[in-house]
C-alpha cells in the first residue's frame, strides 16, 4: 500500500531520516517507535506531503507521491495528530464542518447518524456536542480528534500519539479499536506498553 | 465660494506658540521627547507645504491624466506601507497588492463620483483626491490588519491548517476560516466607529465640510456615503489582496512558502 524508497530528510545539519526504506501492506498494523526527536512525526508529515524529502521516493498504491497525487492521499488517509489544535467553537459544528468538506460530504448523513454511538464508545457524553472545543480537556480533545477521523469512513490511519492524555482503560479501548480491525491499515506512533494480545503488529523502530 | 477662513501669518505664529504647551510638558516631565517632537513637527510642516503647493497645481489644471497619476502615486505609497507594516515580504507582495488596491480603490471612487456625487467629470481632482484619500487611508489600515493577520495566523496555526488538509480539505476550504477571521478583524474598527459616529466624534470629513461652508445636513449625507464607500473598498481590497497573493504564497502541496514573510 505504501512504499518508501531511500528517503532522506535533513533539518539544518541534522539527519532525521537517512536512506530510509520501508513497505506497508494493506491491513497491516505498524507501530512506529524510537526516542523523541528521532523523526517519527516527520515521517507522517512526509507521507502527507507537508514536508518534502531531500531525496528518495514515496509510493502510495504504486503511484509516486507528487504534488498532484498527494491530494488524493489526503482524501484516503485519516490522520490524528498529536497536536490538539483541531479547531474552535461548538463541537457539533466542528463535526459538521469536517463532513461538509467536498470530499466527505457523501458520508455526511450516515456519519452524523453514528456520532452518538462513537461518543459512547469512547466514553464521552452526548452533552459534549454543545460545548466549545476550547472548553474541552486534553483527553476529551484527543477522543474528539479520533472520532473526527473515524467519521471520515477511511480505512488508512496515521495515528500520532493519540492516547497520550488518556487513562489506562481508555488507552486499551482506543488501541483495541484500531489494532483489532482487520479492515484498517494503521501506522501508529506510540509510547504505550499496551498492545492487545490478539493484535498482529509490526514494529518500525527508528534510530 | 464661502470656504473656510484663511489663516494669516499671525495665526500660524499663534499656532507655533501653542506648540510650547507640549514642549513645556516634555521639559517639565523630562520625557526626552523634545527632539522627536520638533523633528516630527518640522516634517509635517515641510510635507504639508509641499503637498499644498502641489495640490494647488493639480486642482488648477484638473487634468484627468495628472489626477489619475497622482491617485496612483498615493495608492503605491499606501501599498508599500501596508506590506512593510504587516511584516510581509515586499518583493513577493508588491505587484498583487498593488493590482488589488488599484482595482478596489478606483472602482469605489469612480462609483462614488459617478453614481453618488453625480459628477459630469468623474476624474475631478477635488473628488478623486479627497474621497480617494479617505477611502485609501482606510483600506491601508484595514489591510495591515487583514492581510497581515491572514498570513500570520496561518503561520501560527500551521498545525490546524495541515489538519484541515489532512481531512481532505482543498486549499480553498482549509483557508476559508483564516480568511473569515481576518475580515472580521479588519472590518470591526470601521463598523464600531459607524455605530458611535456623530456622538463620540465628528468625523474629519464632516468637520472639513462644515468649515468649508457646507450645512450640516449636506455634510452628514457625504459622511454616510463615505463610510459605506470605505467599507466597500475595505472588503474589496482585502478580498482581492488575498485572492491575488494566495496562488504564489503556497506551493503545489498546499504548504505556505517561506518567502511570504520579511526576514527579521
Amino acid at each position: 500500500m505504501f512504499r518508501l524508497e531511500h528517503l532522506t530528510k535533513q533539518f539544518s545539519d541534522q539527519f532525521v531520516l537517512e536512506d530510509f526504506s520501508f513497505d506497508i501492506q494493506e491491513g497491516e498494523k505498524i507501530i512506529v517507535s524510537g526516542r523523541s526527536g528521532i523523526g517519527k512525526t516527520t515521517l507522517f508529515r512526509l507521507l502527507l506531503g507537508f514536508e518534502q524529502p531531500d531525496s528518495g521516493k514515496i509510493y502510495f498504491e504504486n503511484e509516486l507521491l507528487t504534488e498532484v497525487t498527494v491530494w488524493n492521499l489526503r482524501q484516503r488517509v485519516a490522520y490524528v495528530s498529536q497536536d490538539l489544535n483541531i479547531g474552535r467553537g461548538n463541537l457539533q459544528a466542528f463535526f459538521n464542518e469536517t463532513l461538509s468538506l467536498k470530499t466527505n460530504v457523501e458520508y455526511k448523513s450516515s456519519s452524523l447518524g453514528e456520532l452518538e454511538e462513537l461518543l459512547n464508545a469512547f466514553e464521552l457524553p452526548d452533552t459534549l456536542l454543545q460545548k466549545n472545543i476550547e472548553e474541552l480537556s486534553g483527553g476529551e480533545k484527543q477522543r474528539v480528534a479520533i472520532i473526527n477521523a473515524l467519521l471520515l469512513k477511511r480505512n488508512i490511519f496515521f495515528l500520532d500519539e493519540i492516547t497520550s492524555a488518556l487513562d489506562k482503560s481508555l488507552k486499551a479501548k482506543v488501541l483495541d479499536y484500531f489494532l483489532l480491525n482487520p479492515a484498517f491499515t494503521v501506522l501508529s506512533i506510540s509510547h504505550d506498553n499496551y498492545l492487545p494480545t490478539e493484535a498482529v503488529t509490526r514494529t518500525l523502530k527508528l534510530d | 465660494m464661502n470656504g473656510a477662513q484663511d489663516l494669516s501669518i499671525f495665526s500660524m505664529l499663534m499656532c507655533g506658540i501653542l506648540l510650547l504647551v507640549p514642549l513645556l510638558g516634555i521639559w517639565y516631565l523630562k520625557l526626552g521627547l523634545a527632539k522627536k517632537l520638533l523633528i516630527s513637527t518640522l516634517r509635517m510642516v515641510v510635507q504639508l507645504v509641499l503637498v499644498g503647493f502641489f495640490l494647488e497645481f493639480v486642482f488648477r489644471f484638473n487634468n484627468w491624466l495628472l489626477n489619475s497619476i497622482w491617485f496612483l502615486t498615493m495608492i503605491t505609497v499606501a501599498v508599500f506601507s501596508v506590506i512593510k507594516n504587516s511584516g510581509l515580504k515586499l518583493r513577493h507582495f508588491v505587484r498583487p497588492v498593488l493590482l488589488s488596491f488599484v482595482l478596489a480603490n478606483f472602482f469605489v471612487v469612480l462609483y462614488f463620483n459617478f453614481f453618488i456625487a453625480k459628477l459630469s467629470f468623474i476624474l475631478d481632482a477635488k473628488y478623486m483626491i479627497a474621497i480617494g484619500g479617505m477611502v485609501l487611508g482606510n483600506s491601508l489600515r484595514a489591510n495591515i490588519v487583514g492581510l497581515g493577520d491572514f498570513y500570520k495566523s496561518i503561520r501560527k496555526d500551521e498545525q490546524l491548517y495541515f489538519y484541515k488538509l489532512s481531512l481532505g480539505a482543498t486549499r480553498f476550504e482549509a483557508l476559508r476560516d483564516f480568511a473569515k477571521r481576518s475580515f472580521v478583524s479588519a472590518m470591526n474598527p470601521t463598523i464600531a466607529s459607524m455605530a458611535t459616529m456623530g456622538i463620540v466624534s465628528l468625523p474629519g470629513m464632516m468637520t472639513g465640510q462644515i468649515l468649508g461652508g457646507s450645512v450640516p445636513l449636506v455634510a452628514i449625507k457625504y459622511q454616510i456615503a463615505i463610510m459605506i464607500a470605505i467599507l466597500a473598498s475595505t472588503v474589496l481590497s482585502i478580498s482581492l489582496s488575498i485572492f491575488f497573493t494566495v496562488g504564489k504564497s503556497f506551493d503545489k502541496y498546499g504548504v505556505m512558502q517561506k518567502s511570504v514573510f520579511a526576514e527579521k
